[in-house]
């Protein structure tokens, strides 16, 4: 991962940057102001991104370190006397039937949000970026739902997906169907909290995508028509390649995010402000559970444990989807 | 890419013209994304439905869509039981800030860490989207305490200081700087003698205007809707927003009718700084598309 | 490691204790705290406690005092926010409401809060309380860390029209012998099911679960603080007879506040509803005008009596005025205040004195058919004998365990498979 989170062409690239950033050889006899300037680009770079280590250190870094600590002990939310138990936390974890079925639920609710979501959200982005009439109306319009307060948000999926008064089960009787019940089905309440997650998060990422789309030299575009090729063949060689570092970005905070989802799971619950996720935690998510660990439970030491496996389980997750997405989207442009 | 000469159906080219942005918006087009809008739009207006009628329309089976006149009434006793306008001045005060410096720092460091050399470049680069990972919501307690230490408990800093620069800023601005900052033109501002800083103001800057627009409303918004961190460190009279309307879900029974009314009210600034910056989101994309 | 990690809570909660009163002077415009023999009080409630013009009368009579009232809606994040800063050492009010689902947790916590029969005035005795809420408020060893606010006694709500469809008696007094044990309340059940079309006979099988379970001599844990959930058969008995009872048709399924839940009230899905004091406006508010007269309460609850919800008052050790808090919250628990907040919020009081004054006595409820709602739950509240030992955990076996394990019979789960888990759910939380 170290390698590059780049476009493929770095090769080129990182000779540009060699010259750019005082790869140079100076000249014998150096200025003062030559002096400064070499400065400049050597220390500079440092300057830049320290804001975000210093905030980091303080609010990040720990908390972090500081719930490792935890992790080693049987430590509750108020103990005045934690003791040591190593990595009894973690044995407990994986022998514990609930965190299993935590990830699973994590892991369901991820893919049937995630892969939806990002593919309507670049045919949403190709849309958006053709010739329309008052542009900002139609952007405005789908981000909308990332402004919804969570409170509307509760109130009205649970309204939508009631297991027997909710709008959706009216709808499937109006048709003949059988009535789901959103709530005690693992799949379908799964299926319910990703409509959820899909709603809040599509036209997000289509303008995400959007705004990478929209720095596309349309040179490129140009020369592909006077070559004759098509819109389709146009975006899966042109457009998709050139993609790259946004979907990176899309794939990573998409997994990242999915992996740990919690409002949606907890507004969903019908039980209001519960962290069951459902009567028999059909739909609890492992940072649900971490989160019911902590603050209902107490038990600070495990709930570190979960946050701790929970972490490694995303970086993991992260790398492999990093790697996927950089070969997929490579293929374009190597034909 | 000169080969290609698939026989593309007349209608979706002729329909594109030109192919990419540059193409024309088809009726079909337009009928998907009026079906989005709506989607979007449509738990607003349901929200203002219940606002402007009583409870009692959430447990009806097919509701009504027309309003009724009780918004205003409703949205009369949501400032009266909760220090709204207070709350409404924290907020736009503690979204602002965070917006305003999420971008520049995150642009600031976006653009080192994509377009310059530096020892430990990768690695901290690796770093900065690991900390993504972390869940937060175990942080609550280490981090109150830290509050405590610097004696920010309670006041408007503890919500502020911990958003100045997130990893996701960085992360989305790196991403998009190295694709749209030319490296010829970091160079040709070099060769005139431009500092490193000036490089950053003139030719990056203007480039990643329209992911800086989009990154400032996200911020805005993501604070603005951000509840579990300020209900715990500031207290019921130094509220933001989002915890000043948690006030109005008090009681065994919820007067939703209160509650959405005061989300409602809440709403609005959101959507005036979202039309104002989308419109800086789009003018920044059409001066990319004249500089080409 | 021990004394390492206490000095950083001492450090902690010394350095929070100079930054609240620094808070403090820049936050309320300027007034000189500590100076003119001025003291700052902070309070802390949730939902409401009908205390707000209370609090300006103690001002009033107190010049030096100076309060203030942080109010949170929900109990939930209410309660999280509590035990955060417990947690973290600093940031509690001077004076914390406790909700009575969490008073065990706080009760296993008694160090971090002050004894209030020795920092409150020496005029507050056990006498001003009924028995059983004042032993409620008592840790283990013997101090008191709660005075009590109000309380949930238990009476039975009925559909009086559904009641009279079925067959079944309607009148307040001649529907008394259906409440008066469980049997004869789940036999009651089965002559309504069987005689109606599409209506339960209850709401939802946790709430009737958790109101027969709160009858025991004990929680889910003995005073020994060992899980009685295996040991006790009458835990078991009691699983059998509502499952047995969901089995037959007698549960609407719904969970208690839910959305559904008020829909139900709406559509008339459940006839009898066990009602604490509070649940009165709440059934009142969810069945809405268009059930006007339909509903009806007596002052009968099967198997006795019971108590459901209301809430005490806590000084933390965090607080930098103890003696002073302590007297307040002193003040506002007297039965006098307490009646002021029942006139204000319908917060049912459990002082003594304020259950036998003729103001609360005559209260009635038009909704209810104009039933004398004072003086039933009263009586009601003088039924209730002694107090349920709750071990640290009890509240979230009840909630967390029970509850959810009760749904899932209701959605189809076979019982004993859900009582498996809950027999391993309850293990994990008494770990």
């Amino acid at each position: 991962m170290t390698a590059d989170l780049d476009t493929a062409s770095s090769g080129k690239q990182e000779s540009a940057a060699q010259r750019v950033s005082g790869g140079r050889v100076p000249p014998p006899g150096i200025s003062f102001r030559d002096r400064l300037s070499r400065w400049d680009f050597k220390y500079s770079p440092y300057l830049y991104v320290a804001p975000f280590f210093i905030i980091f250190g303080i609010v990040g870094l720990f908390p972090l370190l500081y719930t490792a600590y935890v992790s080693l002990f049987d430590w509750e939310l108020i103990e005045d006397s934690p003791s040591f138990v190593g990595l009894e936390n973690y044995v407990l974890l994986f022998s514990d039937p609930q965190f299993w079925r935590t990830l699973v639920n994590t892991v369901s609710i991820f893919l049937l949000s995630s892969i939806p979501q990002i593919i309507i959200a670049i045919l949403l982005a190709a849309m958006l970026n053709t010739r329309l009439r008052g542009p900002t109306g139609w952007r405005v319009g789908i981000l909308m739902p990332y402004v919804a307060s969570l409170v509307a948000l509760g109130i009205i999926f649970a309204n939508l997906f009631g297991p027997k008064f909710g709008l959706v089960n009216g709808i499937l009787e109006t048709f003949g169907l059988e009535r789901i019940d959103w709530q005690a089905n693992r799949f379908a309440s799964h299926v319910a909290i990703a409509v959820m997650v899909n709603w809040r998060w599509t036209g997000y990422n289509a303008l995400i995508v959007l705004a990478a789309m929209h720095a596309i030299p349309k040179e490129l575009y140009e020369a592909a028509i006077v070559d004759g090729a098509g819109a389709i063949r146009r975006f899966f060689s042109i457009t998709l390649p050139l993609l790259r570092p946004t979907l990176i970005f899309v794939v990573v905070t998409s997994t990242i995010g999915g992996l740990q989802i919690f409002t949606e799971p907890k507004l969903f619950d019908a039980m209001p402000g519960s962290n069951n996720g459902g009567s028999t935690n059909q739909f609890q998510t492992i940072t649900l559970y971490m989160y019911q660990s902590a603050f209902e439970d107490q038990d600070f030491g495990y709930a570190s444990a979960i946050a701790w496996a929970l972490f490694v389980i995303i970086i993991l997750v992260a790398l492999i989807n990093f790697a996927l997405t950089r070969r997929l989207a490579s293929t374009g442009e190597e034909q | 890419m000169t080969t290609i000469g698939l026989p593309f159906p007349r209608r979706a080219r002729a329909g594109n013209g030109a192919g990419g942005r540059l193409g024309r918006a088809s009726f079909w087009i337009y009928g998907l994304l009026i079906a989005f809008v709506l989607g979007s739009a449509f738990p607003f207006y349901w929200s203002f439905l219940v606002a402007s009628r009583d409870n009692s329309m959430l447990t009806e089976r097919i509701p009504p869509l027309i309003p009724g006149g009780n918004f205003l009434a409703n949205a009369q006793r949501a400032f009266e039981l909760s220090p709204f306008w207070k709350a409404l001045g924290n907020s736009v005060l503690v979204s602002s800030t965070v917006a305003f410096s999420t971008v520049f720092f995150s642009t600031l460091a976006g653009f080192a860490f994509a377009k310059l050399r530096f020892r430990g470049r990768n690695v901290l680069f690796v770093f900065v989207v690991a900390t993504l990972a972390v869940p937060t919501q175990l942080g609550i307690i280490p981090l109150y305490m830290a509050m405590s230490e610097f004696g920010w408990a309670n006041q408007l800093q503890a919500v502020i200081v911990p958003n100045l620069v997130t990893a996701i800023g960085v992360f989305w601005m790196r991403q998009y700087t190295v694709q749209a900052v030319p490296y010829e033109l970091i160079e040709a501002a070099r060769v005139d003698g431009c500092s490193m800083i000036r490089v950053f103001w003139h030719v990056c800057l203007p480039a990643v205007r329209p992911a800086a627009a989009f990154l400032a409303m996200f911020t805005f918004m993501t604070s603005w809707n951000d509840f579990l961190w300020p209900l715990v460190v500031l207290n019921a009279d130094n509220p933001t927003i989002q915890v000043a309307l948690e006030k109005l879900q008090s009681g065994y029974f919820v007067d939703y009718s209160l509650v959405l009314a005061g989300t409602t009210l809440a709403t609005i600034p959101v959507l005036i700084v979202f039309i104002v910056l989308g419109r800086q989101f789009v003018a920044g994309i059409m001066q990319g598309a004249v500089k080409g | 490691m021990r004394q390492q990690r206490r000095r950083v809570f001492t450090r902690t909660a010394a350095l929070a204790g100079a930054t609240m009163l620094v808070a403090a002077c820049g936050g309320s415009g300027g007034d000189s705290a500590e100076n003119g023999g001025q003291i700052e009080l902070t309070i802390g409630t949730f939902t409401e406690f009908g205390y707000e013009k209370l609090l300006t009368e103690y001002e009033a009579a107190h010049p030096n005092i100076k309060i203030t009232h942080h109010k949170t809606g929900e109990g939930g994040p209410y309660h999280q926010t509590l035990f955060t800063k417990l947690g973290s050492g600093s940031g509690l009010d001077d004076v914390q409401a406790v909700e009575e689902g969490h008073i065990s947790d706080v009760l296993a916590k008694s160090s971090l809060f002050h004894n209030l029969e020795e920092i409150g005035p020496k005029n507050v005795t056990a006498d001003r309380w009924l028995d059983w809420k004042y032993q409620a408020g008592k840790a283990k060893d013997g101090s008191l860390i709660g005075y009590g606010t109000d309380i949930g006694p238990l009476a039975m709500c009925y559909r009086k029209d559904l009641f009279k469809a079925a067959g079944l008696p309607s009148d307040p007094e001649a529907v008394k012998p259906l409440f008066e044990t469980w049997d004869s309340y789940f036999a009651a059940g089965d002559k309504f099911v069987r005689a109606t079309d599409k209506v339960a006979w209850f709401d939802s099988s946790a709430q009737i679960f958790n109101a027969m379970q709160n009858q025991l001599d004990v929680g889910y844990f003995n005073r020994d603080d060992k899980l009685t959930i295996e040991t006790n058969p009458r835990i078991r008995q009691n699983w059998q007879q509502v499952t047995a009872a969901v089995d037959r048709g007698q549960s609407a399924g719904l969970v208690a506040f839910s959305n559904e839940w008020t829909s139900g009230f709406k559509s008339g899905s459940f006839a009898t509803k066990t009602c604490p004091s509070w649940m009165l406006g709440v059934v009142e508010e969810s069945a809405g005008p268009g059930n006007n007269g339909n509903w009806a309460v007596t002052d009968a609850f099967p198997g006795g009596g019971g108590n459901w919800g209301g809430s005490f008052l806590t000084v933390p050790q965090q607080s930098e005025h103890p003696e002073e808090a302590a007297a307040l919250a002193a003040w506002l628990t007297a039965p006098e205040q307490q009646m002021k907040a029942f006139l204000a919020k319908g917060t049912f009081p459990s002082q003594v004195k304020a259950l036998e004054s003729k103001e609360l006595l005559d209260t009635t409820s038009e909704y209810f058919g104009g039933v004398k709602m004072g003086q039933l739950f009263a009586d009601q509240a003088r039924k209730v004998t002694e107090a349920q030992y709750k071990g640290p955990g009890d509240g979230k076996i009840q909630e967390n365990v029970i509850a959810p394990a009760l749904a899932s019979v209701e959605q189809g789960t076979p019982p004993q498979q859900a009582w498996d888990k809950v027999v391993a759910d309850a293990e994990k939380i008494a770990r």
